[in-house]
């Protein structure tokens, strides 16, 4: 491996604003960078050859984490270790501080940004598992305007997201928890900091015995992460017991299209994803009910 | 492209480089500064030999660039000892024999001081946990782990703090 970079030049706009004008004038000669953790391997192993990098890292107000009319709010620059210590992360949005807590070492979470991690598209992300059953969304600006892109419609595929040139996430939004809710998130992994062969993140409202709403994720076994509508269906309106909880796991099995690669085969996987999404439930079910284990 | 004018403080001393954009952090320690004691291992944030601390926390030197780490505090091993004294964390890692080959030891090292920073009575799954992401080939993680438990000992009972 080359210890050294192409060269690129550097830049540092001071608004987002500016970054997105920038963007917008280089098109895909520029990268945005945050902590540069995905960016600069990708350069050093000629994967990319950007002639320009566009680095957020002085522009004001996107270093904070913070609840606004019920809504959580985590702004670009926010590191994996700000999120993982946050407070209210931990006890609102479990899933959430579990996928950032089980995630790589703690230098990379000291570089690495959530909203980076969301826009490098991984297929095996596990923040974005969590997200999905969270609800959350990415704000979005560019030179003229501003949108809000549900997460569930921001990948495409490996590596693509809905962006377009010119545009640059500055938030990820993710509306509070209902009352009696509770969510959990799982993943298979050879080491502790390693990527996921399969994660699976879950969120249920309860009421008493049963299931009102279900929301469930795999990642690691499609081309992005995806829903599990019908592992879902197998428990919403249902008593939680053995045999639904049984039912939408083999549901997700059926959901998963695994592929074979180097961390795990296709076969494996697609039984894993059942497991854990039966465990999350369980995980899920009790804090809902406010048995925390 | 255009060479830049970068001030860089390492270990309390303050510098000015001359960098181009693309120089990584660990080039300009060890090719501009000549500290060679932060390794170049992987190049993809998996090994952690390129680990220096950044204002207290602990990054890969090769995966950060120079000019975006301008003006504030950075701190590698050569930094680490004070007034001819090494730090507790160097001392227990001599006295645990937690050295092999060498070369995991300066990022093992400033990831542990960054770990007994922030938490100074971590518990040995808590150490585990925080040295994932420092690799050491030699598989000498046993003593490395007693070494840190040590240091901490050494450190809470009023042993110098290093810097």
């Amino acid at each position: 491996m080359p210890r050294v970079l192409q060269p690129f030049e550097y830049l540092e706009p001071r608004s987002a604003a500016e970054a997105t004008r920038i963007l917008a004038d280089y098109g895909t000669r520029a990268k945005a960078m945050a902590g540069g953790v995905d960016l600069l391997p990708r350069i050093r192993q000629r994967k990319i050859c950007p002639e320009v990098i566009v680095s957020i890292q002085n522009i004001p107000g996107l270093d904070s984490i913070k609840e606004e009319r019920g809504q959580l709010r985590i702004g670009a620059l926010v590191t994996l270790h700000t999120a993982e210590l946050d407070r209210l992360i931990k006890e609102r949005y479990t899933a959430l501080h579990e996928a950032v807590h089980h995630l790589a070492s703690v230098q990379v979470k000291t570089m690495a940004t959530l909203v980076g991690n969301l826009c490098v598209a991984t297929p095996a992300s596990d923040m974005a598992a969590a997200l999905f059953v969270l609800g959350a969304s990415l704000v979005v600006v560019s030179p003229d305007k501003e949108r809000a892109i549900p997460i569930e419609q921001f990948f495409l595929k490996p590596g693509q997201t809905a962006l377009q040139p010119g545009e640059l996430v500055t938030e990820i939004v993710v509306p509070a928890p209902a009352p009696d809710s509770g969510s959990a998130f799982l993943k298979l992994v050879r080491t502790a900091a390693d990527i996921a062969k399969v994660n699976a993140a879950v969120c249920l409202t309860v009421d008493g015995d049963a299931c009102k709403e279900a929301r469930i994720a795999l990642g690691s076994v499609a081309p992005t992460t995806i829903r599990a509508p019908r592992a879902e269906a197998a428990i919403k309106g249902q008593k939680l017991t053995g045999d639904t909880i049984q039912a939408a796991a083999r549901a997700a099995e059926a959901e998963s299209r695994p592929i074979t690669d180097v961390r795990s085969n296709a076969d494996y996987r697609r039984e894993m994803s059942g497991l854990l999404v039966g465990r999350a439930i369980k995980i899920a079910f009790q804090r809902a009910r406010g048995q925390h284990e | 492209m255009s060479k830049q004018i970068v001030r860089l403080s390492v270990n309390g001393s303050n510098h000015e480089l001359l960098l181009e954009p693309q120089m990584t952090l660990l080039q300009a320690l060890r090719d501009e500064l000549g500290l060679t004691g932060t390794k170049y291992g992987c190049g993809v944030c998996e090994c952690g030999a390129c680990t220096v601390l950044v204002d207290g926390k602990p990054v890969l030197a090769c995966s950060i660039l120079a000019i975006s780490v301008r003006d504030k505090d950075i701190l590698t091993i050569e930094g680490l000892a004070g007034n001819g004294n090494l730090h507790p964390i160097q001392q227990a890692f001599i006295d645990y024999g937690a050295i092999q080959c060498g070369f995991c030891t300066p990022g093992m090292i400033l990831s542990s001081k960054a770990l007994l920073d922030e938490n100074p009575r971590p518990s040995r799954q808590e150490v585990k946990e925080w040295l994932a992401g420092n690799l050491c080939r030699c598989t000498g993680y046993v003593k490395i782990i007693e070494a840190v438990m040590a240091a901490s000992e050494t450190m809470v009972k009023g042993g110098s703090h290093g810097k």
